[in-house]
C-alpha cells in the first residue's frame, strides 16, 4: 500500500514539474522594458584586443581561391584591393588613387596611391599588381575565382605607379570585378615564397596584420602599425571565432567573451538589443529571395500561372513569418543597393486577380506540384509559408527539402532542359560583385545560364532579354549601361520567370563601446574605421 | 598475455584494409559532387572541371582507390577537398581537443555514474534509488545541446563563472563541456553499474563476506564493485569510443574545435579525404580500445585468460 501511494504522489510530482518546464520555456522575444538602443550607458572595456564572432569557419586566405563571404571579411582586415566597395556598394578607390577606362571597355588603367608597402616590407606598385594579375590569369591556375579574371588579356606596366589591364573582350563591369574582394593584393614576395599556401600566410597592405590560426577555433590579426591609411584608432588585435550555434554565439556577446557578433539569428534580435550595452543593427543587403518557376514545364509555361502566383503571396506576411520583419519586399530581379536597380510595380497581394489569372489559364481547379530547396530551417519554414499561400489558389505544393550536396546534385546532374525535373525552386542569390550583370545573368540569363553551367533553374530564356544583357556589357559607360538595364528589369518583371519575394537585412550585434565596424550589404564586415570609445 | 596483444595488434592491418574498401565506396557513392561544392555558386562549368581535374576526381574510381592506399602506406592521407592541407593536419589539429575533452567527459561519467550506480545499488527501491534512476533516465533523455545552452546561460553569462565557449587552453574552458557531455555517459554507467552491482550483491561469497564481520562499506566498495565491473567497463569501453568520434553537438554548442563537427562539415561539403580519414581513424580507435578492454578483463577477472 505504502509503495502504491509514494509512487502516485512521485508521478504526480514529475508531471508538475514538467508542466512547469514547458510553460516557462521559450521566453518571451518581446522587450517588456522600453529599452532603447542608444539610452544605454557605455559599456566597460578592458584592453583593445577585440572578439568577433562569426557562423561558420574560414576556408582560406587566398582571396582568388575564396568563395565564401565570411572567408572575405578576414581577409579585407588584411587585403586591400584598387578598389572596393562604401557601405551603399558603391565602387570607391582604395590602393588605386583613380581610375579610367576606353570607350570600348577594353582596357582600364589605374593610377596607384604611391609609399604604401606591405606588412613585409615589399613596396606596393604596378609590378605588384601585375604579379597578383599574372597569378590569377595564369591558364595553369586552379584557382576558383580565375574565371573572374579569364576576360584579362595582358597586364601592362606602364609605369612606376600606373598599370593598364587590356581585356580580350568588353566587358563594362570591369571595374565591379576589381572592387569584388577576390582581387586583392597579395605582396608579390609572399607569392614567391609560399605558391599556393599563401592561403595561409596572407601579407597584404590592409590595417592588421595576420597572427595565427587554428582551424575552426580562431583565426587573430594584430594591428599594422605602419598602416598607409591609419586613424590612430586600431584596435591591439581581432581574434575571429567561428561559433556555429546561434545560442551561443548569442551568449559570448551577452557575457562579454565577444565585442560583435555576425549574423544576429532574426528572432532573437529583440530578446538581446538594449540590454547589457548591446546595440543590434540590421540594413538592407543585397541578398535576394525567390521563388523560381520552371518555365518550360507545363503549367509554369504560361505566364499567367505565374503571375498568379506571384498575386497569391503575401510578401508582408512572408516577411514577418519567415524573417521576423527583418526584411523587405523584392521589387525587381536585383536588390536596391545593387548597381543599376530599377524599381517594378505591380504584384501586390490580391488572391481575387490571382484566381482569375488561373481561371484563365485552365488552372481553376489548381494542380500539383513540387518544392525543391535547403533544409536549413529558415528555407523549411519559407517552403511551408509558401506551400500555405500557394493552396489558396488550389495549387498543392509538395515540399522535397535536401541537404545542399543533394540538392546540388539534383539540380545541376541535369545535362538538358527536357531531362530536368526541376518544378518550383526556393532559394537566394548575392551577386558579390554588386552589379546588376552578376545579379542577373547567371539567373536568368537564357540558355548559356542553364543548368549544368549556371543557375537558371527557371529556365528563362527570353531572346530581347538575352540580347540586351550582352549588349550591356559591351560599353563601361554607365548611364549607358542603367537603361540597358531599366529595359531588362522590366521585361523580366512583366514576364514573372519568379515570384519575387524579399530582399533581407544583415543583422550584427555589438557592444556599445565598439563603433565605427559595419557589415556591408554583400554581407561582409568592413572594420577599417572600427574604434573603442569609452 | 604480450602475445595475445601482439597477434591482436597485427590482426588490425586486414581489418583496417577492410574498413577502407568500405569507407571508400561509401563515400564516393553518396549523391553530391565535391568540386562543385569547392568551386562555388558563382563557378564556371569550366572552373568546376579544373577543380575536379586537381581534386583527381575525373579518375577512374579503382585508380582513384589505389593513389588513396598507396598514399596511406606512405603515410599521405591525401588533401582535404575542401581546404587544401593536408588530411592528417586537418584531422591532427582536433584530435587533442577531442581525446581531453573525453577524457575530462569520462572522469565526470565514471565518478558520478558509479557513485549513482552504487547508492542505487545498495539501496534497492528505496527512496535513494529511485531518485538515482530517475536521474539517469533524466540524463539519458535530456537533449545535450538544451543542457549546453542552460549551463552557458547560467554559468557563462548569468553568473559570468565559466567562459561561453572555445577551447582556450584553461581548465575553466574544460568545466562546462565535459559536464555536458560527461551527464549523459553518467546516466549511462549508473544504470549498468546498479543492474551488475544488485547481481553481484546476490552472490554467496558477499555474504560470507558479510558474516565474517567486514565493514558492508568495504564489501559493497572493495568486493562487490571489483566483480560487478566486467560489463560496465565493456560498456565504459564502448562510450569512450564513441566519445573519441567527437560529439558534434557539444562542440557545436561550446565551439570546441574537435573531430565530431569536422566530420558533419566533411560530409556537408562531400569532403571525401578527410571523412575517409576521420572513419579510418574512428575504426583504428574502436579496434583498439576493444583490446585494452580485453586486456583489463584479465586483470579484474585473473581466470580470465586469452593465451
Amino acid at each position: 500500500m505504502r509503495k502504491t501511494s509514494l509512487f502516485k504522489i512521485f508521478s504526480i510530482l514529475v508531471i508538475f514539474a514538467l508542466a512547469l518546464v514547458g510553460c516557462s520555456a521559450g521566453g518571451s522575444k518581446t522587450n517588456n522594458e522600453s529599452s532603447d538602443n542608444k539610452q544605454q550607458k557605455i559599456v566597460k572595456k578592458d584592453g583593445k584586443d577585440i572578439t568577433i564572432a562569426v557562423a561558420a569557419d574560414f576556408t582560406t586566405m587566398d582571396p582568388y581561391d575564396t568563395n565564401d563571404t565570411l572567408s572575405y571579411s578576414v581577409q579585407k582586415t588584411m587585403l586591400q584591393g584598387l578598389v572596393g566597395f562604401d557601405k551603399d556598394m558603391k565602387v570607391v578607390p582604395v590602393l588605386a588613387e583613380e581610375y579610367s577606362s576606353n570607350d570600348e571597355a577594353t582596357e582600364f588603367t589605374f593610377k596607384l596611391r604611391k609609399g604604401i608597402t606591405f606588412h613585409d616590407g615589399t613596396p606596393f606598385n604596378a609590378e605588384a599588381v601585375k604579379v597578383n594579375l599574372d597569378r590569377a590569369t595564369n591558364p595553369n591556375s586552379t584557382l576558383i575565382r580565375s574565371s573572374l579574371f579569364s576576360v584579362i588579356k595582358e597586364t601592362v606596366v606602364v609605369d612606376e605607379y600606373t598599370v593598364k589591364v587590356i581585356l580580350s573582350e568588353p566587358f563594362g563591369a570591369m571595374i565591379n570585378t576589381f572592387a569584388h574582394p577576390a582581387a586583392m593584393m597579395i605582396s608579390p614576395k609572399a607569392i614567391a615564397e609560399y605558391g599556393d599556401n599563401v592561403a595561409q600566410h596572407p601579407v597584404g597592405t590592409g590595417p592588421y596584420v595576420f597572427k595565427d590560426w587554428q582551424p575552426g577555433d580562431h583565426l587573430t590579426v594584430v594591428k599594422n602599425s605602419d598602416y598607409w591609411n591609419a586613424t590612430g584608432n586600431e584596435v591591439d588585435s581581432i581574434t575571429f571565432k567561428p561559433t556555429p550555434e546561434n545560442g551561443t554565439r548569442i551568449a559570448m556577446l551577452q557575457a562579454g567573451d565577444a565585442d560583435l557578433i555576425y549574423p544576429v539569428p532574426t528572432e532573437s534580435i529583440d530578446s538581446i538589443k538594449g540590454k547589457e550595452g548591446i546595440i543590434v543593427e540590421n540594413d538592407p543587403s543585397i541578398v535576394v529571395y525567390y521563388l523560381s518557376m520552371n518555365t518550360m514545364k507545363k503549367p509554369f509555361d504560361d505566364v499567367r500561372v505565374r503571375q498568379a502566383i506571384n498575386y497569391a503571396i503575401n510578401k508582408d506576411a512572408f516577411i514577418g513569418v519567415v524573417h521576423n520583419g527583418y526584411a523587405s519586399p523584392l521589387k525587381s530581379v536585383i536588390a536596391p543597393n545593387t548597381q543599376f536597380y530599377s524599381e517594378q510595380k505591380g504584384y501586390d497581394f490580391d488572391l481575387e486577380k490571382a484566381k482569375k489569372l488561373m481561371a484563365e489559364a485552365g488552372y481553376a481547379d489548381g494542380f500539383t506540384t513540387t518544392l525543391w530547396g535547403s533544409n536549413a530551417s529558415s528555407t523549411m519554414k519559407a517552403m511551408e509559408f509558401l506551400q500555405q499561400q500557394l493552396a489558396q489558389i488550389n495549387i498543392k505544393v509538395k515540399i522535397e527539402s535536401m541537404e545542399s550536396g543533394t540538392l546540388a546534385d539534383k539540380i545541376w546532374n541535369v545535362q538538358t532542359p527536357e531531362e530536368a525535373e526541376i518544378e518550383l525552386y526556393y532559394g537566394g542569390w548575392s551577386p558579390s560583385t554588386g552589379d546588376a550583370d552578376w545579379g542577373i545573368r547567371p539567373l536568368l540569363g537564357g540558355a548559356n545560364s542553364f543548368p549544368p553551367s549556371s543557375y537558371n533553374t527557371a529556365y528563362y530564356n527570353n531572346e530581347e532579354v538575352n540580347q540586351l544583357i550582352g549588349d550591356a556589357l559591351k560599353t563601361a559607360d554607365s548611364s549607358e549601361r542603367g537603361k540597358i538595364y531599366v529595359k531588362v528589369q522590366e521585361k523580366i518583371w512583366k514576364d514573372a520567370p519568379w515570384a519575387f519575394l524579399a530582399v533581407t537585412d544583415t543583422t550584427y550585434g555589438h557592444k556599445n563601446y565598439l563603433k565605427g565596424a559595419f557589415v556591408l550589404p554583400d554581407g561582409s564586415l568592413n572594420v577599417d574605421q572600427m574604434k573603442i570609445v569609452q | 598475455m604480450l602475445r595475445y596483444t601482439i597477434k591482436r595488434i597485427i590482426g588490425l592491418i586486414p581489418t583496417l584494409f577492410l574498413v577502407s574498401i568500405f569507407v571508400f565506396l561509401f563515400v564516393h557513392f553518396i549523391p553530391g559532387d565535391p568540386a562543385r561544392l569547392v568551386a562555388g555558386q558563382d563557378a564556371t562549368l569550366e572552373d568546376i572541371a579544373r577543380v575536379e581535374k586537381e581534386l583527381g576526381l575525373d579518375q577512374p574510381i579503382h585508380v582513384q582507390y589505389i593513389n588513396f592506399i598507396s598514399g596511406i602506406f606512405h603515410g599521405d592521407f591525401g588533401t582535404s577537398l575542401k581546404t587544401g592541407r593536408p588530411v592528417m593536419d586537418e584531422i591532427g589539429l582536433r584530435f587533442m581537443p577531442t581525446f581531453w575533452l573525453t577524457i575530462w567527459s569520462m572522469v565526470w561519467a565514471v565518478i558520478i555514474g558509479l557513485v549513482i550506480g552504487v547508492i542505487s545499488a545498495t539501496n534497492r527501491n528505496k527512496w535513494q534509488d529511485y531518485l538515482g534512476m530517475f536521474g539517469a533516465v533524466s540524463g539519458i533523455s535530456m537533449p545535450t545541446f538544451w543542457l549546453g545552452l542552460m549551463l552557458i546561460q547560467l554559468f557563462a553569462v548569468h553568473w559570468g563563472i565559466f567562459p561561453t565557449g572555445g577551447m582556450d587552453h584553461s581548465w575553466k574552458s574544460y568545466i562546462l563541456p565535459s559536464f555536458t557531455l560527461g551527464l549523459g555517459v553518467a546516466a549511462v554507467v549508473a544504470r549498468f553499474t546498479r543492474s551488475s552491482l544488485m547481481d553481484t550483491l546476490k552472490e554467496d561469497y558477499i555474504r560470507t563476506g558479510r558474516a565474517k564481520g567486514l565493514v558492508e562499506r568495504k564489501v559493497v566498495w572493495g568486493h562487490a564493485l571489483k566483480n560487478a565491473m566486467i560489463p560496465i567497463v565493456t560498456m565504459t569501453g564502448l562510450q569512450f569510443g564513441f566519445l573519441l568520434g567527437g560529439s558534434v553537438v557539444v562542440e557545436t554548442v561550446f565551439n570546441w574545435p574537435g573531430l565530431g563537427r569536422l566530420l558533419i562539415d566533411s560530409v556537408a561539403f562531400r569532403d571525401y579525404t578527410v571523412i575517409q580519414g576521420e572513419l579510418l581513424l574512428f575504426s583504428l580507435e574502436f579496434i583498439l580500445i576493444n583490446l585494452i578492454v580485453d586486456l583489463i578483463y584479465s586483470f579484474l577477472n585473473p581466470q580470465i585468460r586469452f593465451d
